[in-house]
């Protein structure tokens, strides 16, 4: 099935969704500054938000048989206020931790070892 | 139906059956905005969030009434509430009191002990109510978004937590190692929840479990079976985390250094009580229908799950028990000790997976097993962490050495530490002794005898580094022999409570494993 010539449905979306988690997992596991981390988990996160959005919808499954309806929505709209509420507690932290170390580079946090 | 009869049925629901069984909860969000209010309205008085979190968990251990729903004497059978996120069992009400249990005991250790920031005292337990609430909702969960918004609810306060004392670099750092690691474990575990929850077409956990058994027995998930397995191991990311399991293992010694010892012992206990309810719910949820031949079609994901749990267990157990003959720092210490037992204790699980299929009953004593082990393992651990507490305000240090000759500074509480560090081992008579003995015997019952062999062999590699310290205590002079520690009474005193039960659990663990066995009645 060559995605390019199909009329756009689940499969598309999904597709989107593994390319912004795999770019956030990437973003995770190279960048050094710790906002940078933080803003790879956001790209995770989205991810897995536009999965909800899209298994959601029930103009794109075919098998209506598996669609998840509202909980997909519903799902989205938790994770997308979740999310802020994170974000802001580890800005929050990298920030006390910039206080201490003067720099948010994340392998810069090695002292405690064992 | 029409619109309001929607409303109408919703407003029953959640009034009624709903928010009856949701009291507990409650009163834990009613002591959190009672905390802030005090702060407000009565700034001078000081001791208000002991006595409010003290009476607040008091209240929601009432209304979570394990004497009444355990006793045997009610049969009533799970229920769901919330229009099905939330399940109400008898699981829920013994992990939801033992939940409460800790946070009068925890309520009560930082009172005699101390923390470093005496003016942040409401924002603290703020904070350990909040987490208790995302505890209550991963013990209780029945829909996905449920489980990772508990997840969450726990994690975010955590992380606040392991970064209270401020200007210590230590403390910062270990924030923000838990905060970085947390959340990406989160969204990865986020992502499998969703892969899960598309293909299966459900969010409702039992739902999902029927779905997944249709899909097994009908033969038509081949091109499916890469998404499930693929979904799985992210959520096990995420549970794995919440574990302290190998390889999701290495924030958790370090953010024991980082925070305080009460810190500490709230992250060991709490959340990795909260963690193991959820697996069980999960696992419960993906292996067991209540149709017969669904239940059969259910035996490759049962199979799937035990091989991963009891390798993670396995893992996890030999990892953190090699990884702490090294340690010179007592927290780091305790903290390895705290991820080979979360390996001892996801061994019954596996063995739950492994039984739930043929043999209910094994499978409900396997459930039995994993609540009895986190009842005692509350004990242990809070003692434990307690005496670091302890030795920290009198000696200034949380090293090994700071605790040499003890015995002869503090008669009480070495033999208090000693007692908890063999029941940590697992000797007899102690309360240890008891919890891993029915956890190897449910492992028995499942015919995993590897899995059983490297729980045993464990148990005695762990021997070494516990005796190590009791050897210090008991054996070495300390370089500055400056007499008896200075210690309150009511130190003293809360340390023979918390010690107490390990000593008769040990002899009588009858009485508490009848309610961990009422607690496993409702499930499958």
């Amino acid at each position: 099935m060559n995605l390019l010539t199909q009329p756009v449905g689940l499969a598309h979306y999904l597709v989107v969704g593994a390319i912004l988690f795999v770019a956030g997992v990437v973003c995770m596991a190279t960048k050094r500054n710790g906002i940078g981390v933080l803003m790879g988990i956001e790209l995770v996160l989205n991810g897995a938000n536009l999965n909800f959005v899209a298994f959601g919808s029930p103009s794109l499954r075919a098998d209506s048989q598996y669609a998840i309806g509202l909980d997909g929505h519903m799902a989205a709209l938790f994770v997308i206020v979740l999310a802020a509420a994170e974000a802001a507690v580890a800005l929050a932290i990298v920030l006390s931790f910039y206080r201490d170390h003067a720099t948010v580079d994340v392998d810069e946090a090695d002292e405690l070892e064992g | 139906m029409n619109f309001f009869e929607i409303v109408e049925n919703t407003l029953r629901d959640t009034l009624g059956p709903s928010l009856t069984a949701f009291r507990p909860e409650m009163a834990v969000c009613a002591t959190i905005v009672a905390l802030l209010l005090t702060r407000m309205l009565a700034p001078r008085w000081k001791s208000s969030p002991f006595w409010l979190t003290v009476v607040g968990a008091a209240a929601a251990l009432w209304f979570a009434a394990p004497w009444h729903y355990l006793s045997g004497e009610t049969s009533e059978r799970a229920a769901t509430i919330f229009t099905g996120m939330l399940v109400f069992d008898t699981f829920s009400v013994y992990m939801r009191s033992l939940l409460f249990v800790f946070l009068v005991f925890f309520a009560v250790l930082v009172r005699v002990t101390g923390v470093p920031e005496r003016e942040d005292l409401t924002e603290f337990f703020v904070l350990v109510l909040g987490a208790a609430l995302g505890m209550c909702l991963m013990l209780s969960a029945n829909h996905m978004l449920v489980v990772f918004l508990g997840i969450e609810m726990a994690s975010v306060p955590s992380y606040v937590m392991a970064g209270m004392i401020r200007h210590r670099r230590a403390s910062s750092e270990a924030a923000l190692k838990y905060a970085v690691y947390g959340a990406a474990t989160a969204g990865v575990m986020l992502y499998g929840i969703s892969l899960l929850v598309g293909v299966l077409g459900s969010a409702h956990l039992p739902t999902m479990g029927t779905q997944l058994a249709d899909m097994l027995a009908g033969g038509h998930f081949a091109d499916r079976t890469m998404v499930l397995v693929l979904g799985g191991l992210m959520v096990m990311v995420g549970l794995a985390f919440k574990l302290s399991a190998v390889p999701f293992h290495f924030w958790l010694p370090d953010v024991f250094e980082g925070a305080t010892a009460e810190v500490a012992a709230f992250l060991s206990i709490a959340s990795k009580a909260a963690a193991m309810g959820l697996l069980v719910r999960l696992v419960i949820a993906f292996g067991y229908a209540p149709d017969a031949t669904q239940l059969a079609a259910l035996a490759p994901a049962r199979q799937y799950m035990a091989m991963l749990i009891g390798t993670l267990a396995a893992v996890t157990c030999t990892f953190g028990n090699l990884a702490a003959y090294g340690q010179t720092n007592m927290k780091r210490l305790l903290g390895y000790s705290t991820i080979a037992h979360a390996g001892y204790m996801m061994m019954p699980v596996a063995a739950m997976a492994m039984l739930m299929g043929g043999e209910p009953a094994a499978a409900r004593s396997a459930v039995s097993a994993v609540a009895f082990y986190v009842a005692v393992y509350l004990f242990m651990n809070l003692g434990a962490f307690a005496v670091v507490a302890l030795v920290r305000n009198a000696a200034g240090s949380e090293e090994i050495d700071a605790y040499a000759g003890l015995i002869y500074r503090s008669t009480g509480v070495a033999v208090c530490f000693s007692i908890i560090l063999f029941s940590l081992v697992g000797l007899p008579p102690l309360a240890g002794f008891a919890a891993k003995f029915v956890a190897f015997a449910s492992v028995y019952d499942a015919g995993m005898l590897a899995l059983l062999a490297v729980g045993l062999l464990n148990t005695v590699l762990s021997l070494f580094y516990y005796l190590r310290v009791v050897k210090v205590m008991v054996f070495d002079t300390a370089e500055d022999a400056s007499g008896a520690m200075a210690m309150a009474t009511s130190a003293g005193l809360y340390l023979l409570i918390v010690t107490a039960p390990l000593v008769v659990w040990g002899i009588w663990w009858n009485g508490l494993y009848a309610w961990a066995k009422a607690a496993s009645a409702a499930l499958s």
